[in-house]
């Protein structure tokens, strides 16, 4: 076997290969973390993926829950609704009217269900959006939403 | 460095490790040392550019660092089942070229992978008929007393391997809308929240599915597999602990149950419990003979292996046939191949990078925009970590040795195949999530 010191010199190349590459791959992972941890600091308990922010399940029975006006047809933008026991919104004969062309007559509800503001659309035919998504069942609300429909658009604070 | 440049560089050791790999083949083999390797490590090389031309040009901003994790664990793989048998590598190099032509036609048609959320029902439905399918008779085929593969005339595939993306997707979406309903909580014990009854509803609907798997395909392992991803997604979705304890609880209590009734389940256990029981390492079906020489072969590897093509995998008899000393060393012992040749370091390096790529997987989770972007590649990026848990894990010893096959690394078309589909919706929704907006 002459070529064998050949031979165990490529096995040790490719592990040093492996494993640069390895490291070089970890590097960026580190980096991540450090940021992570920073943003820790600044930020307290952000959640692994920031997906629920403040779901607040069975927390106190009845804080306020406002609804402030980002841009609305016949609304001021800044104005703001107590949505604490609940409202509809729609363009009928409901607690909050819109003038928009795309909102049905009853067209979403927001409702106190125990510890959470929950909306719900109400069979609307355009749809309500919730953070850019178009609502499916009811969702809980938390402080920051934007709540669309049509041409409206709302944040709810909490 | 842009993204894609950074991803371009990466491709170069995985070209350098073909073609490293392929030269100490050779020397074992033939005992000379051959240019050709050099053209085995090019061809390799030029295929990843050519994958890697289309994300430049269909996903600017996606994950830089996944793609070269998958050509290298494909280059060790490739090198690895050359080192058994050529003709098997070409073959795999075959599937590699399909592999990576279905991950260019997935990018290029499914740029808004949202549509997907529309068809959750029809891929939850194709999902679970795949997984049925190897119980069909007459295509269904019996692989180890556990129903994996499936054969249609020439080709045999494991539909298992698709349909694990199938009902990712369908979870993702269907967690999307239900996850907020999960967490409002219900009675509270001591300090323990307790779910609503009616809450346990999808999880119990999922346990009676795994435990089905359980009964109706033998496999404990794809069992664990999906009942883990269901798990992961379920705490990513709601964020608390108790869902998955509970899921745990159900899942090891079912299993229990069904080990001591399913036969083929039992024997798996047991030679799992004790492998060197003389009975159990001599028995012809369903003995221990393979996790035993599974152990053996990775004992013997030491700190930094024995060597590319050292390993011997048969006995010396001098006849075509002779008994195998490795069994099923290109699909399911493959991890204890690698740990005979390249050692405790080399095998250190493969988890390393599948665990980098699960790093990857939950990173674009974090930075995904949207739930349902978060819940996918989040469960995407769980249902690859536990694959390779399930049968690393079975290798040494960890836990019962179960027939799934090692992503990219092992033999098999539909493996690759389908773990590149998960590559190309990673990616794609990586590349909406970092886009600059």
């Amino acid at each position: 076997m002459a070529l064998e010191p050949v031979s165990v010199a490529l096995k040790f190349g490719f592990l040093a290969v492996l494993f640069l590459f390895l490291l070089w791959v970890a590097r960026s992972a580190l980096k991540d973390l450090r940021r992570q941890t920073d943003g820790r600091a600044a930020t307290p308990m952000p959640e692994a993926t920031g997906l629920h922010a403040a779901t607040g399940f069975g927390g106190d029975g009845d804080r306020h829950a406002l609804l402030v006006v980002d841009r609305a047809p016949g609304h001021e933008p800044g104005s703001r609704y107590d949505v604490s026991s609940g409202a509809t919104l729609g363009r009928g004969d409901v607690e909050i009217v819109l003038e928009d062309a795309f909102a049905s007559s009853q067209h979403a509800r927001i409702e106190r269900q125990g510890g959470a503001v929950v909306l719900e659309d109400l069979g609307s035919t355009n749809g309500t959006y919730l953070n850019d998504e178009l609502l499916r069942g009811p969702q809980p609300l938390h402080a920051g939403d934007r709540i669309r429909i049509g041409d409206s658009q709302f944040e709810f604070q909490g | 460095m842009s993204p894609r440049n950074r991803e371009l560089l990466a491709l170069i050791p995985a070209g350098l490790l073909v073609t490293a790999g392929f030269a100490a083949v050779f020397i074992q083999q033939d005992e000379l040392l051959s240019n050709v390797s050099l053209t085995y490590g090019a061809i390799f090389l030029a295929l990843c550019f050519g994958a890697h031309v289309i994300v430049r040009m269909t996903l600017p901003h996606a994950d830089p660092y996944l793609f070269p994790i998958v050509a290298v664990l494909a280059s060790v793989g490739l090198v690895m089942i050359y080192r058994i048998d050529d003709e098997l590598a070409r073959e795999q190099a075959q599937w590699y070229v399909v592999g990576l032509v279905v991950f260019a036609a997935t990018i290029v048609w499914l740029r808004d992978y949202t549509v997907l959320e529309r068809y959750r029902y029809t891929i939850a439905l194709a999902g679970i008929a795949l997984l049925v399918l190897p119980r069909v008779p007459g295509i269904g085929a019996q692989v180890n007393g556990a129903y994996l593969g499936v054969n249609l005339g020439p080709v045999s595939f494991q539909p298992a391997e698709l349909a694990k993306i199938a009902i990712v997707i369908f979870l993702a979406s269907y967690l999307r809308d239900t996850r907020q309903v999960l967490v409002q909580g219900g009675r509270r014990l001591g300090r323990v929240q307790l779910p609503r009854l009616k809450d346990l509803g999808p999880l119990l609907v999922v346990w009676g599915a795994a435990m089905l798997l359980l009964v109706f395909i033998r496999d404990l392992g794809s069992s664990l597999m999906f009942f883990g991803a269901f798990l992961a997604l379920l705490y990513v979705a709601t964020s608390q602990l108790r869902w998955v304890v509970i899921g745990l609880g159900m899942f090891f209590t079912g299993a229990w149950f069904f080990t001591a009734t399913v036969g083929h389940v039992q024997g798996r256990i047991d030679a799992w419990r004790d492998p060197f029981d003389p009975q159990l390492y001599e028995a012809k079906v369903s003995g221990s003979y393979q996790i035993a020489q599974s152990l053996f072969a990775q004992a013997d590897g030491g700190l930094f292996g024995t060597g590319f093509g050292q390993a011997q995998l048969t006995l010396p008899c001098g006849a075509e046939n002779c008994p195998r000393i490795l069994p099923a060393a290109d699909t399911d012992l493959i991890y204890a191949l690698i740990t005979n040749e390249l050692g405790l370091f080399g095998a250190a390096a493969v988890i390393g990078l599948y665990l980098m790529f699960a790093q990857r997987g939950f990173k674009i989770a974090m930075l995904a925009g949207d739930a349902f972007s978060k819940l996918l590649a989040a469960g995407l990026a769980a249902v690859f970590a536990l694959q390779v848990f399930v049968i690393v894990g079975g290798v040494t010893k960890l836990i019962p040795l179960t027939g799934v096959t090692m992503p990219f690394v092992s033999y098999g078309g539909s493996s690759i195949v389908a773990n590149f589909v998960l590559l190309a919706l990673l990616l794609t929704v990586s590349n909406r999530a970092r886009a600059p907006r």
